[in-house]
């Protein structure tokens, strides 16, 4: 479980995050969602520590890693994988080389045992026969996918992924959103995802928060979503020409 | 301006710090050492090589040409010209040269690496990025450009030779006496030992820039042109200073 409790994050006179407070559950699928700009990408690093915050506290599990000495929370972060925007594919790397990297840091796996592993990973996520491209080699969808297989290359506790599926055709997309989905039920991984993606959102979205130029406006699942009286959020989810089909409708 | 001086000095003294931390794995270290060594030192061997044979033939001729008069002995060509070579040219010179190879690479890498997330990247896998990153870099540079001052010297000399040889402006017996006359072993480790001292700072600096480069792809050639600027500089101020204290 993450908690987040009124964290504040600004850039000089630009003030980004707002009284942020929310609660992430394990096992379930939890989404940061919001236009372009809106912060999205800010409050996941800031969550994971790559960013400070004002102010505020983020907890996992009930632990406050922002204190914690440099050695510490090294390794703490052993148990989060990331999924980058754009994928941070290592361009030194092969595609398996990228998924073992983790492996060659933290475990005293033989070589056989971690290309095994590192195999099982890219299986899961079925990029199968590309082990030895280069990240720039391949197509965008791809690169998301190997990302994915990165991050649970050693399996973490908490899975962070942001935008997962801009960039790709909805039928990618929607492969990717069930995959995350699937990895975060059978491994009952804390996971944020952070997206713009109506799809995603109606998918897999099971608990939603919606962030508004630095605020979280609203919080919910995908089924109460339509029921909402936000009116940011209405506009939000209207600009979908489907999903404001399903608005009038009701 | 003199308030970001300091603040940038500071921090390039926090990375630093960041940077010489036991690395996680040895292993690794001396994986990621050999493969920059390569990538940083042995690819500019060629370049080096070219520079120091013109260069050690230029330095002949206009030696030559300044000392047409008869009361001097020839043979204080080849000396005049193993005394420039060693004491400034293959090292600050060259120096110079890998400032703006070594320098751009670095910096250029690092930078890159930066904007598309991939120092994030690894920093959240619980990997001292700046350290592995960084680190063998800049021991395999410092610990390796030394040798390029003693090929670069090699190979001027044998410029030297080559036109001394091909061309009639002096003896080659004169030319190869004057590279003996009173040799001293001294100027060899000052010149190792400056060069040690620049490619650290070429290293550090551009390392440096990289790391915390930020603007996009722009924001990347910026930081590796800013990189050349300042070691340059600094190669000549230090330049200045090691001479001072070692020479005098
Ligand atoms: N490193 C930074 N420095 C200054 N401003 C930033 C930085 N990162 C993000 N911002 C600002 O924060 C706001 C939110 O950005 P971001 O979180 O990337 O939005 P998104 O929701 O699209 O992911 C933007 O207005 C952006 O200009
Ligand atoms: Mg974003």
């Amino acid at each position: 479980m993450i908690k987040i409790e009124h964290l504040y994050k600004s850039f000089g006179e630009v003030k980004v995050l707002k009284d942020i407070s929310i609660e992430y559950r394990q096992g379930v699928c939890n989404m940061i969602i919001g236009a372009s700009g809106s912060g999205k990408t800010v409050l996941l690093k800031t969550i994971i520590g790559l960013m400070e915050p004002d102010s505020g506290t983020v907890t996992f599990n009930g632990q406050d890693i922002s204190g914690l000495p440099y050695a510490e929370k090294k390794r703490f972060r052993q148990h989060i994988g990331v999924l980058f925007q754009n994928s941070a594919l290592f361009d030194f790397a092969t595609v398996i080389e990228n998924v073992m990297f983790p492996m060659d840091f933290f475990t005293d796996w033989s070589r056989s045992e971690k290309i095994k592993r590192a195999k099982y990973c890219l299986e899961r996520v079925n990029v199968v026969g590309s082990e030895k491209k280069y990240p720039g080699e391949l197509s965008g969808g791809m690169q998301k996918r190997v990302g994915i297989a990165r991050a649970i290359a050693l399996n973490p506790k908490y899975l962070i992924c942001d935008e997962p599926n801009s960039g790709l055709d909805p039928e990618t997309s929607i492969l990717i959103d069930q995959l995350i989905h699937g990895l975060t039920r059978e491994f009952g991984m804390t996971t944020i995802i952070n997206t713009h993606d109506m799809n995603s959102i109606l998918e897999i979205g099971d608990n939603i928060g919606f962030l508004h130029q630095g605020r979280m406006l609203w919080q919910g699942d995908r089924h109460s979503i339509f029921d909402t009286e936000c009116s940011e959020l209405h506009k939000f989810i209207c600009a979908n020409s489907l999903a404001r089909n399903i608005m009038e409708s009701r | 301006m003199l308030k970001k001086f300091f603040i940038e000095t500071g921090r390039y003294f926090l990375f630093l710090r960041i940077v010489f931390k036991k690395p996680e794995k040895w292993k690794i270290f001396w994986k990621q050492f050999f493969i920059e060594a390569d990538k940083l030192i042995v690819s500019s061997v060629v370049l080096v090589a070219v520079i120091s044979l013109f260069i050690g033939g230029v330095l002949v001729i206009q030696t030559a040409s300044n000392m047409s008069n008869p009361f001097l002995d020839r043979m204080l060509v080849g000396y005049m010209v193993r005394e420039s070579l060693i004491l400034e040219f293959c090292s600050t010179m060259v120096a110079l040269i890998l400032a703006g190879k070594i320098g751009s690479n670095i910096a250029s890498e690092l930078g890159s690496m930066r904007i598309s997330d991939q120092i994030d990247a690894i920093e959240m896998m619980g990997v001292n990025s700046a350290s592995f990153l960084v680190l063998p870099k800049v021991l395999s540079v410092t610990v390796l450009s030394p040798l390029l001052v003693l090929l670069s010297f090699y190979l001027g000399l044998l410029g030297g030779w080559i036109v001394v040889e091909t061309t009639s402006i002096i003896p080659a017996a004169k030319y190869l006496s004057g590279l003996k006359y009173s040799f001293s072993e001294y100027y060899v480790f000052y010149s190792c030992f400056k060069m040690a001292f620049f490619s650290f700072m070429i290293s550090t600096i551009s390392a440096y820039k990289g790391f915390y480069a930020a603007g996009g792809a722009l924001g990347v050639g910026r930081s590796s042109t800013k990189s050349i600027v300042i070691s340059c500089i600094l190669i000549l101020m230090f330049d200045l200073i090691i001479t001072q204290l070692m020479l005098y």
